[in-house]
């Protein structure tokens, strides 16, 4: 990253803050916490530890549903890749299902699973299988034929061409899917705590709000978009690596989507 | 046209894609398509644009189905209109395509290799053999280099020794120099010349170039408009090894050249 970058980048930054603190100024502390009242509740926050539990419970929450949902929808699309049949009759379901409104069901899931971490786990596991499944679905059709029918004349069983072919071929496709249900699924388990919690950041923001403490709540949604932005960038160096085989395109300055 | 030394005979294929919706029949592509080529020749068949030969290697490697017609290989008659088909034939029959094919996400030497490790053939006498291949044609020092990052033609060299390196008794090739430069071209038709010659396997190569099919092969078929038949069949008298820098000099190369384009037309 060039210097000159990284000028503007803080000259964006200082504005930023100061159209906060501008905001905080018009409209009273109580509907609009400072730049500076924000900061010091957060060091105040992280130093006794409850930010840090609360932010425990909220990634849990995420990470669990992002497994639960993600590895079905990861893997399916390979084991409907030879059930044509099976495909086709599935096929309007799961558009059917990706079409309901997941936020939507966080109150049956809350009937369903009671008010602790599963019915957080359910309500992220729901958006980002459909994510992943359907981005992965996408790779593993547009698997190239000419490559699959080179490995069959050199050999290869339907094992290798899963193995071989279509998988390493999928991975990108995956990763799109990956990326966009990474952000989702702390979205999703911020949702389910606002519907019913003791515990997370979503729990603090409900309860800040509750007591017009705006600091607690900005000090949340920096809280949630610091987690969002280092997911991010674990994600995409991680698909970095894993994709290494790709031809570099574009400068590289947009490392936070990974593209 | 069949004689007892033939490597891989084939009769009588037919081929027609199924019709399109809103279309009661397609035309023919393939029709009453015979020839036949000997141990270790070099055969090339020249045909226009269009007039089916990638349809025809398709067919022959057996990842596509002919309408009809069949293949003799090793006293063994193969039904190429079968429902049940066997690409490669038990890797006897090995195809350099018009593309590469070369998997992006592969390491140059584990492409060529691919082959080898599916087979279960990959071990030290194999690899050394590999080492050689790449040898012949400049490829070493680049093992570990990612398709992308490889040029046209060492891409084409590499898809080429993928397939020579499990040593398939017969080889169909189509047009695999099609997308290179004429420089680049020559130097690839010179590679496999003396690539051919280490092992002299059965080649059936195809392509729209008639001044490449006359320089490469030692008989060169000439296949009609599409529905396409074998018209006309020549052999190559042009001793070997040939100079391939200024083919057309070669004796009795113009004559040939004049007669396959009149047929062409």
């Amino acid at each position: 990253m060039n210097l000159r970058l990284a000028i503007d980048r803080l000259i964006l930054l200082a504005v930023f803050l100061g159209l906060w603190q501008a905001c905080s100024m018009g409209f009273g502390t109580h509907w609009f916490s400072s730049p500076i009242g924000t900061t010091l509740r957060f060091g105040e926050l992280s130093l006794n530890g409850e930010l840090l539990y609360h932010m425990n419970y909220t990634a849990q929450a995420a990470v669990y549903g992002f497994l639960v949902g993600g590895i079905p929808g990861l893997l399916l699309p390979f084991m409907l890749r030879k059930q044509a049949v099976l495909n086709a009759i599935l096929d309007p379901y799961f558009a059917g299902g990706y079409g309901v409104p997941k936020l939507a069901l966080a109150p049956l899931f809350v009937l369903w699973f009671g008010i602790d971490l599963e019915p957080k786990i359910a309500l992220v596991a729901s958006i980002v299988f459909f994510l992943v499944f359907f981005s992965t679905m996408a790779g593993v059709q547009a698997v190239n034929p000419q490559y699959v029918n080179m490995a069959r004349v050199a050999g290869a069983s339907e094992r290798d061409i899963a193995r071989h072919i279509v998988w390493p071929g999928a991975i990108p496709y995956a990763f799109a899917g990956f990326r966009i249900a990474a952000p989702y699924s702390i979205g999703a388990a911020v949702v389910g705590e606002l519907i019913s919690s003791n515990r997370g950041l979503g729990y603090l923001i409900q309860a800040g709000a509750t007591d017009f403490d705006t600091t607690t709540v900005f000090v949340s949604l920096a809280t949630l978009t610091l987690i969002v932005v280092v997911i991010n960038i674990g994600v995409a160096h991680f698909e970095r690596w894993l994709l290494r085989w790709r031809p570099r395109t574009g400068a590289g300055t947009s490392w936070v989507a990974g593209a | 046209m069949s004689s007892p030394a033939a490597a891989l005979e084939v009769r009588r294929l037919s081929k027609r894609f199924p019709p399109r919706p809103g279309q009661s029949e397609s035309p023919w592509v393939l029709s009453d398509l015979s020839f036949c080529v000997g141990d270790s020749e070099f055969l090339t068949i020249v045909g226009p644009s269009g007039s089916g030969k990638t349809t025809l290697l398709n067919i022959l490697s057996q990842v596509d189905g002919a309408s009809g017609g069949e293949m003799l290989f090793r006293g063994e008659s193969i039904n190429l209109a079968s429902a049940a088909l066997n690409p490669g034939l038990n890797c006897h029959i090995g195809y350099v395509t018009q593309d590469d094919n070369l998997l992006p996400w592969q390491t140059l030497i584990d492409n060529v290799t691919f082959p080898l490790k599916l087979q279960g053939r990959l071990n030290q006498e194999s690899m050394a053999r590999m080492q050689g291949l790449l040898k012949a044609v400049n490829l070493i020092g680049f093992d570990h280099y990612y398709p992308h990052e490889l040029s046209g033609g060492m891409r084409k060299r590499a898809s080429l020794i993928r397939t020579l390196a499990y040593d398939p008794p017969i080889i169909l090739m189509d047009e695999p120099f099609g997308a290179v430069d004429a420089q680049t071209r020559t130097q690839l038709q010179q590679d496999l010349l003396r690539l051919w010659n280490l092992g002299r396997k059965t080649i059936v190569f195809v392509t729209h170039d008639i001044g490449e099919a006359i320089a490469l092969g030692d008989r060169v078929l000439v296949l009609s408009r599409s529905p396409a038949r074998v018209i006309y069949e020549h052999h190559v008298a042009i001793p070997r090894p040939r100079d391939l820098s200024n083919f057309y000099k070669l004796e009795g190369f113009g004559d040939m050249y004049e007669t396959v384009r009149k047929e062409l037309l």
